[in-house]
């Protein structure tokens, strides 16, 4: 079976969908789990997340937790309809 | 039906009953406007993304507007010889004296056939995710595209019969990608490039009859208004829940 490897884009997206799966707010442990990366690698694409306004971090009671902002919706919304258009499309 | 021969010269056609007259121009323009929205669309993935197979569908669609607009542009120089008195109209004429409604028919239909014969190659090449980086496959497909431009400007037939097994690949293809996907909007596109085949098999016989033509139009609107619907419910997509 042909494994795909994912691009950095796909990654962004399961980044962002886990975030928001999870109601818009996740753990930065939880997020380490859901997205398949590996700690350095996570910590790179969180960070540039937040450069980009996508995501930010708070520290709530002392925890470390991550938030999607507006940016990171519309970006997923986006992505979810090239991902349509290519579908469809058979691109 | 409108016909002239220029001796081993392009020729110039009209297959329209002259009660249609404009309709199919009417037609066409909605072809355009749909084939710009996939041109607008793709060109957006393909600056997000960066991934080629967006650019290339871009400019195949491109390729069917530009198609579109010399045939538009063809018809209406028959429908409307009066253009030519207008003040553009006789500014141009003062230029190429030798032009007629019906040369400016035959080239725009030489142009109409080039970019149809090669965007839907492009889409072919796209939707059968053949290599592109085969040169030999492309430079073979271009050469194949000059060709059945050549024989069309002869002979009209050949240019619908060639769109026809064109449409018929990339219907099936289409086909193909709806039972892997099994996606709704894909099931749209399929039916959409069905009907659009169907309307070359009615093209290929307008010269039996002028009402042949109206149905093919109409048949080719129909393919057109089918390959819109997908685009649009992909925009209805409300954004997911917002959490917080």
């Amino acid at each position: 079976m042909e494994v795909k490897r994912r691009g950095r884009l796909e990654i962004i997206a399961d980044i962002l969908r886990s975030v928001q799966d999870k109601g818009g707010r996740i753990k930065p442990t939880h997020l380490l789990y859901k997205s398949n990366l590996s700690h350095t690698k996570l910590k790179e694409y969180l960070e540039t997340l937040v450069e980009k306004g996508m995501i930010e971090e708070q520290v709530v009671k002392g925890k470390k937790t991550i938030i999607m902002k507006e940016e990171g919706h519309k970006f997923l919304l986006e992505f979810d309809r090239i991902k349509e258009f290519s579908d469809s499309f058979g691109l | 039906m409108v016909f002239e021969n220029v001796p081993y010269g392009p020729r110039s056609y009209v297959f329209s009953p002259e009660w249609f007259y404009g309709f199919d121009s009417i037609i066409e323009l909605i072809a355009i406007i749909v084939s710009i929205l996939l041109v607008y669309y793709s060109y957006k993935c393909f600056k997000l993304t960066k991934e080629n197979k967006y650019l290339y569908f871009s400019t195949a669609f491109l390729s069917i507007t530009l198609a579109f607009t010399a045939k538009i542009i063809g018809t209406l120089a028959i429908y409307k010889p009066t253009i030519t008195r207008t003040s553009i109209g006789s500014t141009i004429h003062e230029v190429f004296t030798d032009l007629t409604p019906y040369s400016i028919n035959a080239i725009a239909l030489i142009i109409h056939f080039f970019f149809m014969l090669l965007g839907f190659m492009i889409l072919f090449l796209i939707i059968s995710k053949l290599s592109w980086k085969n040169k030999k496959v492309i430079v073979l497909l271009a050469y194949f595209v000059l060709i059945a431009t050549w024989i069309s400007i002869i002979h009209y037939q050949l240019f619908y019969a060639t769109t026809f097994v064109l449409f018929l690949l990339i219907t099936y293809s289409y086909y193909q990608n709806y039972r892997e996907t099994k996606n709704e909007k894909a099931r749209f596109v399929t039916i959409a490039f069905g009907i659009l085949l169907v309307s070359q098999a009615f093209f290929v016989f307008v010269i039996y009859s002028r009402i042949i033509y109206v149905l093919a139009e109409l048949i080719q609107l129909l393919g057109f208004v089918y390959l819109l619907i997908p685009f649009i419910l992909i925009f209805k997509k409300k954004p997911k829940n917002r959490g917080l």
